[in-house]
């Protein structure tokens, strides 16, 4: 709120002269004080307190309605930030973050390097926090709330723990109630107290708390986003503003992380391109492959196509200062050699096309046919986002289909995936073009159950010369319900020769009493 | 003196024809044609297989009907642009099926080759809501290799035009067809040359399918406009036909722009199982349609109809008084 209001760097230059602020929520039916700046903090304001109360100990206040949404926002905002220092960030609560630095610190010049600098950093920004670097995530969370410290050795747990409140160690408000009734306030009388009389008291979870705050129990940290199996990075003491730049960085990295892929005998499918702007703002943008690729061309191609498709989203501002390419999801390749044939493999070019307009479009905009077995037209056949495209460059003709020895297999199914057997049910006459919707038509008949003489479709009259039909289909009970109509194709011709699908939908005295028509779709 | 006049008129002469043969190879040279008075050659071409001077430098398809193929010069172009419309959004499933047969001959070229011929179908979504969506069965049933079959809804015409661009730097597809809906501003002459010369640098045949479209300069090798026509019975094992029944799918192609120096009309019948046009005899065709006259025809009126200026029909007035 502050950074809206004053500036990003209100922090540095001193707050300006202000009425003291507060933010009020509805708890209870009561509008109550849910946070407050440090300058209302200093003339007696309370958390929790009433709205009315608080204004008439202060008539000056600035009372506005919190905004817990945009306060989550913030604070993944912050999350993604905090990606520069690693990659596990997880959310703690509403107002707090853990970041697991294992591994990491002594790339920022050591765990008080980092603290200082992403708390001047973070200072620059106008945010203010507190962080503590311990060995124990409870430990963490303690310290930084109720301590001041900024690095906990693993063995001053104990002596930092010992003067801190009870609620320092994450436990519901109704046991530190409790703890407080019968006089342990502080962790340290609790470190002396006999464990099991404890549990039977306060529960289980007072004891684990304490084991992991003095870091003797385990306690995951879920990270926010999934850790990346293979990343490149890298930092720049200029910021780059132009997109060429990024581009071509972006190159370097792909070949930063080609070398641990190959090692690995992998190939990405899944890219994401960090962008750390330098007023904190975060871009991630993610980039599909259709095949697992490894080379740096290749993915800086991939990146040009994303970032033309995104270009008015993504504002360079001051410049970025960290990239950061990373691969999401990854998956066995084989390295194959080029033969010595001379004949091109066409599945690469295909494969890159593929890319370049998924990159653009989305990955959903390449169809491909997909059959399956039913008789309703509209279930029979259709299109399905392209997955595989060995199944587009791996035919049938080039008799791959049929096993060795050229036997139809036993149990009907083939055994390579994705190849599409000869399933589904094919009658000769089926339309080329289908309506999504069938549009309904007024069709007249010489006898209720015939096929059409003429009908009506999008304002003109068309009167029919020949008709096949019918053709019934009735719906699929194990899909739709018993209650749904049958119907009765009719596959008719005009005096111009246009040829069309009709359909009758219910069959007269069984189904319906006045049966309707509908146009489903076209012929050659 | 006489002699030295003629002799430089015949000078003159000689090379005003040299000039105006000149011109002559350039203008054929532009049109990718061949000129006209080497157009027999393209029809025979050397049984050795060498290309002679001056024939088609198109490598062309042969559709196998005489008469069509020498107004096409040869047969479809293998690579470059060719244009398909049709007039009203109603006939688009004629359209729609006269470009997959195409598509399907492509395709078995390309095999032939020993190639996959993977096609793909770009459509300006507004296409697909106005005339249907291609239906995967029946891509089947017309005899075109639905697995190797990629479709493309594109929102607005300049992303399509950018997906087919695209396609068409890459060596792999048989086919590209280009689906859009009418004559719209963002695909004009320039264009429609723009993709032409990628096309034919990408050897790739490109088919622009042109829904409900008014004719329109543009730079195809041609420009067909396909009419429903009414399909033929089908077959009987003796020999006869089934009477009533409705037989392959028939259109009727007009080739609106080509090389040849008129406009050239036919009746085709596409056959899924042989995956080939067969031409559809004309009386035939004729006879189905006076069988098909409806009960109480009423003449199609002229624009012009009923207005005082309008032409006066034949005959209504005698130009000259009688004689006896």
């Amino acid at each position: 709120m502050a950074r809206s209001r004053w500036g990003a760097s209100w922090l540095s230059r001193g707050r300006p002269d202000h009425p003291p602020v507060v933010f009020v929520a509805k708890i209870d039916n009561a509008m109550r004080l849910v946070a407050l700046d440090a300058l209302a903090e200093r003339i007696g304001l309370k958390r929790g307190q009433g709205a009315a109360e608080a204004r008439a100990m202060c008539p000056s206040l600035d009372v506005i309605a919190a905004d817990p949404p945009a306060d989550q926002a913030f604070l993944e905002a912050l999350a993604d930030w905090c990606d520069r220092y690693t990659p596990l960030v997880a959310l703690d609560g509403k107002d707090g973050l853990f970041l697991d630095i294992t591994g990491c610190a002594h790339l920022h010049g050591g765990e008080k390097g980092l603290v200082s600098d992403m708390l001047s950093r973070l200072f620059a920004l106008g945010v203010e926090a507190r962080a503590t670097v311990s060995s124990s995530a409870g430990l963490s969370w303690a310290a930084v709330r109720y301590g001041h410290v900024d690095v906990i050795a693993p063995e001053e747990a104990d002596r930092v723990l010992a003067p801190l409140p009870v609620a320092a160690l994450r436990l519901p408000e109704e046991t530190a109630a409790a703890l407080e009734r019968v006089g342990l306030k502080e962790i340290g009388d609790l470190l002396e107290a006999p464990r099991a009389p404890i549990a039977r008291r306060f529960g289980s979870l007072l004891l684990l708390r304490l084991d992991q705050a003095r870091g003797q129990a385990d306690e995951p940290l879920s990270p926010r986003l999934p850790v990346p199996s293979f990343s490149a990075e890298r930092r720049l003491a200029e910021p780059l503003i132009d997109e060429e730049h990024v581009l071509e960085l972006t190159r370097h990295l792909a070949k930063d992380v080609r070398s641990s892929l190959e090692r690995q005998g992998e190939g990405g499918r899944l890219f994401e391109l960090l962008l750390f702007r330098v007023d904190g703002r975060v871009f991630r943008v993610k980039a599909h492959a259709a095949v697992a690729l490894n080379d740096a061309e290749r993915i800086a191609a991939l990146f040009r196509e994303r970032l033309q498709a995104i270009h008015d989203d993504l504002d360079a501002g001051y410049g970025f200062e960290i990239l950061r390419l990373a691969v999401l999801r990854s998956e066995r390749r084989d390295p194959a050699q080029k033969d010595f044939s001379g004949v091109p493999d066409e599945s690469q070019p295909l494969a890159a096309f593929v890319d370049k307009v998924s990159a653009r479009f989305g990955p959903d905009c390449l169809m491909q046919a997909a059959f399956a077995e039913s008789h309703l037209p509209e279930r029979a056949g259709g299109f399905v986002p392209l997955r595989n495209i060995a199944a587009v460059m791996d035919a049938p003709a080039q008799g791959k289909v049929f096993p060795e020895g050229g036997a139809f297999p036993e149990s009907g199914v083939f055994p390579e995936s994705g190849v599409f057997p000869e399933s589904g049910v094919f009658p000769e006459n089926r339309p080329l073009r289908i309506f999504a919707h069938p549009e309904p038509v007024e069709a007249t008949a010489e006898v209720p159950e015939g096929a059409p003489r003429s009908f009506n479709w999008r304002k003109t009259r068309y009167r029919v010369t020949r008709a096949e039909g019918p053709e019934r289909i009735a719906a699929e009970w194990w899909v739709v319900g018993e209650d749904h109509p049958t119907r009765d194709y009719f596959r008719v011709e005009d005096q111009e020769g246009r040829r069309f699908w009709l359909f009758r939908e219910g069959l007269y005295e069984r189904e319906v009493t006045s049966a309707r028509w509908y146009m489903h779709g076209v012929f050659a | 003196m006489n002699k030295t006049m003629g002799v430089t008129v015949m000078a003159e002469n000689a090379v005003q024809r040299q000039t105006i043969l000149s011109l002559r190879e350039t203008i054929a040279r532009i049109e990718n044609g061949c000129p006209p008075a080497a157009m027999p050659t393209t029809l025979a071409p050397d049984p050795a297989g060498f290309r002679r001077e001056g024939a088609s430098h198109r490598k062309a398809l042969p559709l196998g009907i005489p008469p069509l193929d020498g107004a096409l010069k040869g047969g479809l172009p293998l690579e470059g642009l060719t244009e398909i419309r049709n007039a009203e959004t109603r006939d688009a499933g004629a359209a729609a099926g006269f470009v997959t047969a195409l598509a399907v001959l492509y395709q078995q070229e390309r095999k032939s080759k020993g190639h996959l011929g993977p096609v793909l179908w770009i459509s300006q979504a507004l296409a697909a809501r106005e005339a249907g969506h291609p239906y995967a069965p029946g891509l089947k049933s017309f005899g075109l290799d639905a697995e190797r079959f990629l479709f493309v809804s594109a929102r607005t015409v300049k992303d399509a035009l950018w997906i087919t661009e695209t396609a068409l730097s890459v060596p792999v597809f048989a086919a590209i067809v280009l689906e859009i809906r009418g004559n719209p501003a963002s695909l004009a002459l320039s264009e429609s040359r723009r993709l032409h010369v990628k096309a034919r640098a990408g050897k790739v045949p490109l088919l622009l399918f042109r829904q409900a479209g008014e004719e329109e300069a543009s730079s195809a090798f041609f420009r067909f406009r396909i009419r429903p026509a009414p399909a033929g019975e089908r077959p009987l094992p003796d020999g006869s036909v089934l009477c009533g029944s409705i037989g392959h799918p028939a259109f009727h192609l007009l080739v609106e722009k080509s090389r040849a120096y008129a406009s050239h009309d036919i009746f085709l019948e596409w056959n899924a199982h042989d995956r080939r046009f067969y031409p559809i005899d004309e009386r035939r065709n004729a006879a189905l349609q006076t069988n098909d006259q409806p009960e109480n025809p009423v003449d199609p009126l002229s624009a012009s109809a009923g207005r005082s200026r309008g032409a006066q029909p034949l005959g209504r007035l005698l130009a000259f008084a009688r004689a006896s």
